[in-house]
């Protein structure tokens, strides 16, 4: 494991150093001037001057990046140049817990879905459970997530006013775990939507394979129970795929959030990066980038190490 | 047989709900956060009676009467819920405030002047303003008692280093050209000194160089510690603002209610399907679809200000080529059939401009401003090409829909004429600094919202420096804003005003699309009560609304 671990640690920096640099180049190609947006109406050539100097915007571009990244290996990324003292690190303490709370409510609720889906359509292929879920699923997949989402508000939150509208300014969720989860409930559930389409799709798919292994007939023919022979011993092998979806789809959940966050109104990771990118806010989008970057990296990797913990044949080959 | 249907009912199903998703309902198509006001829309089809004339500048509710609260006695207590379109960047009172920002400072403060409904000015927070002969200083005697929501006096010493920091603005400062200083005399006098006579000077004061602040606050972008019916709670960047009733507020009776939750919404549509799930109870920005179903629902107050509203125009660089030739400048604003924006854009809510003015202000006056000739355009393009060759330029624009939708159109309208034109893209917020710079041939630009014109001096008179934003040099136009300035005699006002107007429509630095005064309004549950009303300390009334935004929180309350 510690092999595995140490192997995968050096693809990791590279990942991250790879994308926030190129970050940076692009937005060097950006319009504008972060010195001209801070200035602001202020702005005479020789306040906007001192600024270029005082955040090293003369300096050559990896002088600059040098010096931003150490900065942030130290959790400083720098201040807004739109919001007036207003740290990056700040905005983003402040907006990664909403984003990371939907995000993991989505993955739960797409699972908490799926599994027993997957499963009961795996039991009895061409069941109606199957037909119906691979349908919805086929309509899940075809629908934008805007579009879900609106349809959510407009259902659960207008007509039956179950769920609030808008998801700002809740409580946290340890101060009032139900209205926490209350507000969240209808972003999470849009954007697990689109994920259970997929699960259900491949998990499905690879649990009748597995299904037709031997081992799963001499488990039969020993009497052990069909649910028992599902969880224990179908399940886990059949979850490599999925698994894999689960990981990369962290990015496209990402992206998806942010629709989400703008839908339900919550500053989220998402939100103040539309903001920050429409309003040029440099030092906002490269903090934001670089932090989403190695979450996604790093989810990726824990789903490598799971790997190895689901399908002790990978452990081996690995060793 | 059975499983052959319901595989077909499920693919059916799946379809109804991708078209259902695809489809077009006519609505507006969401907008981002931009200059005021951020709610143009995709075009609806025009209400039956609609004639292209716009709304008249009434507030209306939904069932078309004004005012539905007379017979009420205001309730006191709760807490308003209220959708605003977009966050502030701050209160900084002696710097560029954003719209955001002017929204909230609204429910914290009471300017020194309020504006009657009939445009006269009279003392708010300040007890008296009175002029020398030769308005070349002022006095302002401000009412014992009144305290900042941190407990100071607004006295004399408040008031002259608030009016002061002002003046020292590194930009806003301009707006105060002819003010020197503000000295206080006495505990609760205050002589400000001028270098040039400024009759209209009160009207200054209604606006952002009125707002008072305790003085330990003066610059702070944190927080707005006023004087007026609420203060702030709390101010979280994106999400929203609380802003609570202040105990010690010197208007007794107000305000009515406990607080007011404001949460940011950028997106249109979002505001609206919070409000129609009662999260919010009222928002602003409705766009014209919005404000076109709301008419008709009777569960829904719409109201639409009567005040001087913002005009969405084209402003000319005219230092700069090709805006140098005014040859130029009148071929653009031929070539713009400003109607069709308004029947596009605006569902025929809007009035078409041709000046900063609209025709219920009792400063109009009409002018030769060129009408919508397309010929009279090409052909002016063509004498002016035939000299100096091909015209290009750029127009620099944010990327909100209220500013793009259009500026495509025009750009249309613009290339039919002749010219080659291009958008420059601008970050969002960031025109005002653009401008300031000169670097920009054209941009997109809403503004000019001042009740009294003389708000509106700096940005047309050459004197302004950078906030000329044509950078026009014309006599007219600056004798007519300096007799508008310096008299306050209504009629030669209206003759300082008309030279104003006239000289704009012949040089024409600016290209005029309409007046936005019929879709700035704002939406709420008829159980909101005192929208309409701004009542002032006198007890004369207020425009309740100017530009969007409420003048008077503090008479808004809630039946019970």
């Amino acid at each position: 494991m510690l092999m595995i671990v140490l192997r995968r640690v050096p693809r990791l920096l590279f990942v991250v150093v790879a994308v926030t640099l190129l970050t940076f180049i692009l937005l060097e190609l950006t319009p504008g001037d972060p010195a001209t947006l801070k200035a602001g109406l202020a702005g005479t050539p020789e306040v906007v001057e001192e600024l270029r100097e005082e955040l090293g915007l003369n300096d050559h571009l990896l002088v600059r990046y040098k010096d931003w990244a150490v900065d942030a290996l130290q959790g400083d990324f720098g201040e807004s140049v739109v919001y007036e003292d207003v740290s990056v690190s700040s905005r983003i303490r402040s907006a990664l817990p909403k984003t990371l709370e939907t995000m993991i409510l989505a993955e739960l609720m797409a699972f908490a879905i799926a599994i027993p889906l997957a499963i009961r359509s795996a039991q009895k292929p061409g069941g109606w459970v199957d037909r119906w879920s691979s349908a919805g699923s086929f309509g899940l997949l075809a629908l934008p997530s805007f579009v879900l989402g609106i349809y959510m508000i407009f259902i659960f939150g207008v007509k039956l006013d179950w769920f609030p509208t808008i998801s700002s300014d809740l409580p946290g969720l340890f101060d009032d775990p139900a209205g926490n989860l209350r507000g969240y409930f209808l972003p999470s559930l849009t954007l697990a939507l689109n994920l259970l389409a997929v699960y259900v799709r491949l998990l499905r798919t690879d649990l009748i394979e597995t299904l037709q292994q031997d081992y799963v007939m001499l488990a039969q023919a020993r009497g052990i129970g069909t649910r028992r022979i599902m969880w224990r011993h179908v399940l886990r092998p059949s979850s490599l795929n999925t698994l894999t979806a689960a990981g990369l789809n962290v990015g496209g959940l990402i992206g998806g959030a942010f629709i989400i966050e703008v839908m339900f109104s919550y500053q989220g990771m998402g939100r103040i990066l539309i903001e920050a990118v429409f309003g040029n806010d440099y030092f906002m989008v490269a903090g934001i980038v670089a932090i989403l970057s190695v979450g996604y990296v790093l989810v990726n990797f824990v789903v490598d190490i799971l790997y190895s913990v689901l399908d002790p044949r990978i452990r081996t080959v690995d060793a | 047989m059975r499983r052959i249907i319901g595989t077909w009912v499920a693919v059916l199903l799946s379809l109804a709900l991708l078209a259902a998703g695809c489809g077009d309902d006519g609505g507006d198509s969401g907008t981002t956060p931009t200059d005021p006001p951020d709610d143009s829309s995709e075009g609806a089809d025009l209400p039956e009676d609609n004639t292209g004339e716009g709304l008249e500048g009434e507030q209306l509710t939904s069932a078309g009467e004004g005012g539905d609260s007379g017979d009420l006695e205001p309730q006191y207590g709760g807490t308003l819920k209220w959708a605003l379109n977009r966050d502030g960047t701050g209160f900084d009172t002696t710097g560029a405030v954003a719209p955001g920002s002017i929204r909230l400072i609204n429910a914290m403060n009471d300017s020194l002047v309020g504006v009657t409904r009939e445009g006269e000015w009279v003392p708010n927070l300040a007890e008296s303003l009175t002029p020398s002969d030769d308005f070349l200083t002022w006095t302002i005697t401000l009412r014992p008692g009144v305290t900042f929501h941190d407990g100071e006096p607004v006295d004399a010493a408040a008031v002259s280093a608030n009016l002061n920091a002002f003046k020292a603005g590194p930009v806003v400062g301009f707006a105060f050209k002819p003010f020197v200083e503000a000295v206080a005399a006495d505990e609760l006098t205050v002589e400000v000194t001028m270098s040039e006579p400024w009759a209209a000077f009160p009207f200054s004061l209604q606006g952002q160089p009125g707002w008072m602040v305790s003085p330990e606050t003066i610059g702070n972008n944190d927080t707005f510690v006023g004087t007026g019916p609420f203060m702030l709670e709390n101010w979280e960047t994106g999400t929203g603002a609380t802003v609570v009733a202040y105990p010690d507020y010197w208007r007794d009776g107000f305000p009515y209610l406990d607080a007011i939750e404001f949460t940011f919404v950028p997106e249109q549509d979002v505001r609206r399907l919070a409000f129609e799930g009662e999260d919010v109870d009222g928002y602003n920005s409705p766009g014209d679809t919005d404000i076109l179903d709301f008419l008709d629902d009777d569960e829904v107050d719409v109201w639409i200000g009567d005040a001087a509203g913002n005009e969405m125009a084209y402003i000319l660089n005219t230092s700069v080529e090709p805006f140098t030739d005014v040859r130029v400048r009148r071929a653009l604003a031929y070539a713009v059939d400003r109607q069709v924006i308004v029947d596009t854009f605006r569902s025929g809510l809007t009035i078409p401009a041709s000046g900063p003015l609209a025709p219920d202000s009792r400063w109009y006056a009409e002018t030769d401003y060129p009408g919508y000739d397309p010929e009279m355009a090409k052909a002016l393009i063509d004498e002016v090409e035939a000299e100096t060759g091909p015209i290009s330029f750029e127009i620099s624009s944010e990327a909100g829909a209220s500013f793009i939708e259009v500026t495509e159109l025009v750009m249309d309208f613009w290339r039919d004429a002749g010219v080659d034109v291009s958008i420059k893209d601008v970050a969002l917020g960031q025109s005002a600094a653009t401008n300031i710079s000169g670097a920009y041939q054209a941009f997109a630009w809403i503004q000019f919202s001042s009740i009294d014109p003389d708000g509106d001096y700096t940005f047309f008179h050459s004197g302004s420096g950078p906030l000329n934003w044509s950078r026009l040099q014309n006599d007219k136009i600056d004798e007519g804003l300096d007799i508008g300035r310096t008299s306050d005699d209504p009629e030669e006002r209206l003759r300082g005003y008309t030279l104003f107007q006239e000289g704009l429509a012949e040089d024409v630095p600016i290209v005029w699309i309409d007046h936005f005064a019929g879709i700035e309004a704002n939406v709420a549950r008829p159980y909101v009560h005192g929208i309409e009303e701004a009542i002032l300390p006198d007890g004369q009334e207020a425009f309740a609304m100017v530009a969007g935004s409420f003048m008077g929180w503090g008479d808004i309350w809630i039946e019970q």
